[in-house]
């Protein structure tokens, strides 16, 4: 089968002042196409590392990653990322924030496709409102529309629920999934919430305390529309719990 | 603790007010320091001679003056500005600047004079062959630069471009500014022409920046320039200490015209120029030094006409008239001493 | 109710106002009674009218200086302040002199400006120019410096790839509030330059110049302190106008930021 996305032997290293810092050692990954996989692991681990590395804003320090059977040199739209937060141009509206990426690719009819976008996120008739307008939740979703209005590959969220409250956060994660549903995109989302993996994601990795080394992934065969408290999700939960809790145990 | 808090602001405060009022306390009625104020040319060497040889604490002590501090000031106007806020009790100053402000309320008249003439025209090096050929004439469409109008020298090179049929408003360009900037101006190439006390001119010749072509003398002889000034406090408080500064005055103009390269040493030290350029500069100079007011009269009542003249409408709307000979003089010290 | 309360609001500043003026014109009155001392408001109004034929030409040539001056700030600053906030390099190579020469007060600089621009309008531009070079330099270049990281990053997987494209898409509408504010910072230090500007003949007309060189040689302290008043309320215009038209509209997305 031909894999979305392959990171190969990919090793991390940073120059700090204390020397160097091994964050990612060895990090084997297959990446299903229209796949939903959940990255899990304790603080430090270089979760946000390995994102980072694969959307091309840092370089591995040895290793492959490979997108489409292609190489990955450096930052494109290819792979669509969604930070935490902050990450809306305050100065453009809504419309223009969407709009932005396609801007730099040229594209002619862009108004239209944003539109298309921010109606898909819920966010209809907010097109001319600022960011200092919009609520956290809101805000996410523009930078959701944002980044799959450039149609990209892969799409990257890093903790992108992180900044909401937990009703908002619940209310976003259905929204995504419908969003995923009918994109049919591949998504690498990583997360601290162990309960917020379960209910995502076709499959969990979880990674090892630094340096950060993928020591399970784990596969989530409940059918969806998922229950938050069903029993095997509980089930699955106390397992991925117990091996985080195994690894958080090594930091201390 | 509010109320500390209170208290040591309000402690605090009135700590800074005693503090800033320690310097307003005046002094008491007996007076112990005279405060004079003069200029850096060689019109008043008589000031700095006698502070040299002593005579100015000297002569005064006998009247419970145990000190007479000596103000610098660059030119005329900031020395009036200070006697204007009762800085200084006496000034040796051109006539010009107290008479302008006389005009606005200053305290004061001119007691004794101090010397006339004394200042040339002086012109770029390269202009002098096409002055020797054409004369004033060949300045038509130049930069000059002397003292603001209401000053002697700005009169009196007006009245030089006049009788030489030059427009002073149309035919040249005169910039005014003060003293140190015109001779640092023409040196700098950036005036082409410049009227100026000595020993400036001088020092701009021996400098090679400039040719002295007239002395104001020619222009308009005995033109008085600088003279004494004495607050109007001091000549009703202490008349007797006026008297005997007159005479110190006298006896230190004698003294100068005498004894000038003793003179011109004396002036070089003090401001720090060259010995040789100044003596060159009181040979040759056309300025008289004198003590007696009464030959600066006729010439002061000119220039305060032509500060009249030139502040007309601001002087109408306040009521403020021409001034005449006793709105600027008191001879009646001088006349006393010579009597 | 409502409007007597927004009335009482609007007014809050013409109390003080008055009260001010009538005690400067009572103890200029009965207290100083001395002109060259403490000229009363009465005669600095009146001063006005007697100037009213100077006024408007003066004003204008300060004003002409003060463009000259501010352009070309802006001009130096800008450009500067890009290289300096984005590349860390320029920064580290360039701040060294510009910390030596933001201490020097501009009326230092006024016998190099003579020399080097001769008695012409430039002159006095160029010490106004120095008055406003440095704050806008300076805020400018904390703008670019401080553009958030995330931003340059959500730009770059955005397909807005090299500097020329973060600069211009990302850093410099970031960073254009600052460059504002340096500039309103830059307009009010450079237009106090404008009496050190005009001081030393560089012309014969302009408020500096007539202040210092007119009206404090000849003692008329009530038109010194009429020059002075025009130089407070043409800088308060050029404040106020600034603020209306281009910081207003520029700060509009700022608000939500600056908690």
């Amino acid at each position: 089968m031909n894999h979305k996305l392959e990171l190969r032997n990919v090793i991390k290293t940073f120059n700090s002042e204390e020397g160097k810092i091994k964050a990612l050692e060895d990090i084997n990954l297959n990446v299903k196409p229209n796949e939903f996989l959940c990255i899990i692991g304790p603080s430090g681990c270089g979760k946000t590392t390995l994102l980072r590395l694969i959307a091309g804003l840092e370089h591995p320090s040895s290793g492959e990653i490979v997108l489409d059977g292609k190489e990955v040199k450096g930052p494109s739209p290819d792979r669509g990322m969604v930070f935490q937060d902050f990450s809306l141009f305050p100065w453009r509206t809504v419309l223009k924030n969407v709009e932005f990426g396609l801007e730099n690719l040229g594209v002619k009819d862009r108004r239209e496709i944003a539109e298309r976008y921010i109606e898909l996120v819920g966010l209809k008739g907010f097109e001319n409102c600022y960011p200092y307008e919009l609520s956290g939740g809101m805000k996410q979703r523009v930078a959701i529309a944002r980044a799959l209005a450039m149609d990209p590959s892969i799409l990257l969220m890093d903790e992108p629920f992180g900044s909401v409250d937990a009703q908002t956060r619940n209310v976003l994660q259905e929204e995504l999934l419908e969003i995923w549903k009918r994109t049919k995109k591949t998504v690498l989302f990583v997360t601290h919430s162990v309960d917020e993996a379960v209910y995502l994601g076709d499959r969990v990795a979880v990674m090892s305390a630094r340096p950060g080394r993928i020591i399970e992934c784990m596969d989530i065969n409940i059918a969806r529309p998922r229950k938050r408290t069903s029993v095997e999700a509980n089930e699955i939960r106390e397992m991925l719990l117990i091996r985080l809790g195994l690894e958080s145990q090594r930091i201390r | 603790m509010r109320r500390r808090t209170i208290a040591s602001l309000i402690a605090i405060v009135a700590i800074a007010v005693a503090v800033l009022l320690v310097g307003c306390v005046e002094e008491d009625a007996k007076m112990t320091t005279i405060n004079m104020g003069h200029q850096p040319s060689t019109h008043q060497v008589a000031a700095i001679l006698a502070a040299e040889k002593g005579w100015w604490e000297e002569d005064l002590s006998k009247f419970g003056i145990e000190e007479v501090k000596l103000h610098l000031f660059p030119s005329g106007p900031p020395e009036m500005h200070a006697m204007l806020a009762g800085d200084l009790d006496v000034a040796y100053v051109g006539t010009a600047p107290p008479i302008a402000a006389i005009y606005e309320g200053l305290d004061a008249k001119i007691v004794a004079g101090v010397q006339t003439q004394g200042s040339a025209i002086i012109i770029r090096p390269e202009l002098a062959d096409d002055y020797e050929r054409e004369g004033p004439a060949s300045l038509k469409g130049k930069t000059i630069a002397t003292y603001p109008p209401g000053s002697i020298q700005y009169t009196v090179l007006s009245k030089w471009l006049l009788d030489h049929g030059i427009d002073p408003e149309k035919d040249v360009v005169i910039k005014a500014m003060g003293p140190s900037d015109a001779a640092s101006a023409i040196g700098a190439e950036l005036v082409d022409v410049v009227f100026l006390p000595s020993p400036h001119p001088a020092i701009i010749e021996k400098a090679g920046n400039g040719k002295i072509v007239e002395w104001s003398g020619n222009i308009s002889p005995n033109h008085a320039c600088c003279c004494l000034v004495a607050s109007g406090e001091m000549m009703r408080e202490h008349p007797d200490i006026v008297e005997q500064i007159i005479k110190t005055h006298k006896n230190a103009t004698e003294y100068a015209i005498e004894h000038p390269d003793e003179a011109a040493e004396i002036f070089a030290q003090w401001h720090g120029a060259d010995v040789s350029t100044i003596t060159y500069s009181m040979n040759i100079t056309d300025m008289h030094w004198i003590h007696d007011p009464h030959l600066e009269i006729e010439s002061s009542l000119e220039y305060a006409m032509v500060i009249y003249e030139l502040n007309k409408e601001r002087y109408e709307a306040k009521g403020i008239e021409p001034l005449r000979e006793e709105d600027i003089f008191d001879t009646n010290f001088y006349d006393e001493i010579m009597a | 109710m409502k409007t007597l309360a927004r009335t009482k609001e609007k007014g809050l500043w013409l109390a003080p106002l008055l009260t001010a003026l009538i005690l400067w014109e009572l103890a200029a009155r009965y207290v100083i009674k001395n002109p060259a001392i403490l000229p009363r408001f009465s005669d600095v109004i009146f001063s006005f009218y007697m100037l009213r034929e100077d006024i408007i030409l003066d004003i204008l040539v300060s004003l002409l200086h003060f463009g000259i001056g501010l352009t070309l700030a802006f001009s130096v600053a800008l450009p500067l302040a890009i290289g300096m906030g984005w590349f860390r390099n320029v920064f580290k190579a360039v701040d060294p002199i510009v910390e030596i020469l933001r201490p020097i007060p501009p009326l230092a600089w006024i016998p190099i400006a003579m020399v080097w621009f001769h008695l012409t309008h430039y002159a006095a531009g160029f010490i106004i120019f120095l008055g406003a070079f440095f704050p806008i330099l300076i805020a400018s270049y904390t703008g670019f410096r401080d553009v958030p990281k995330v931003l340059v990053e959500t730009g770059k997987v955005l397909g807005c790839i090299g500097d020329k494209n973060l600069i211009k898409y990302v850093a410099f509408p970031y960073a254009l509030p600052s460059v504002a504010t340096g500039t309103r910072v830059g307009m009010g230090v450079g237009w106090m330059c404008v009496v050190a500007a005009e001081m030393f003949g560089v012309s014969k007309n302009g408020l500096g110049f007539r202040l210092f060189n007119e009206f404090y040689w000849l003692h008329q302290m009530d038109y010194v302190v009429a020059y002075m008043l025009i130089l407070g309320l043409v800088a308060l215009c050029l404040d106020r106008l600034f603020r209306h038209f281009v910081e207003d509209k520029l700060f509009k997305w700022k608000k939500g930021m600056v908690k």
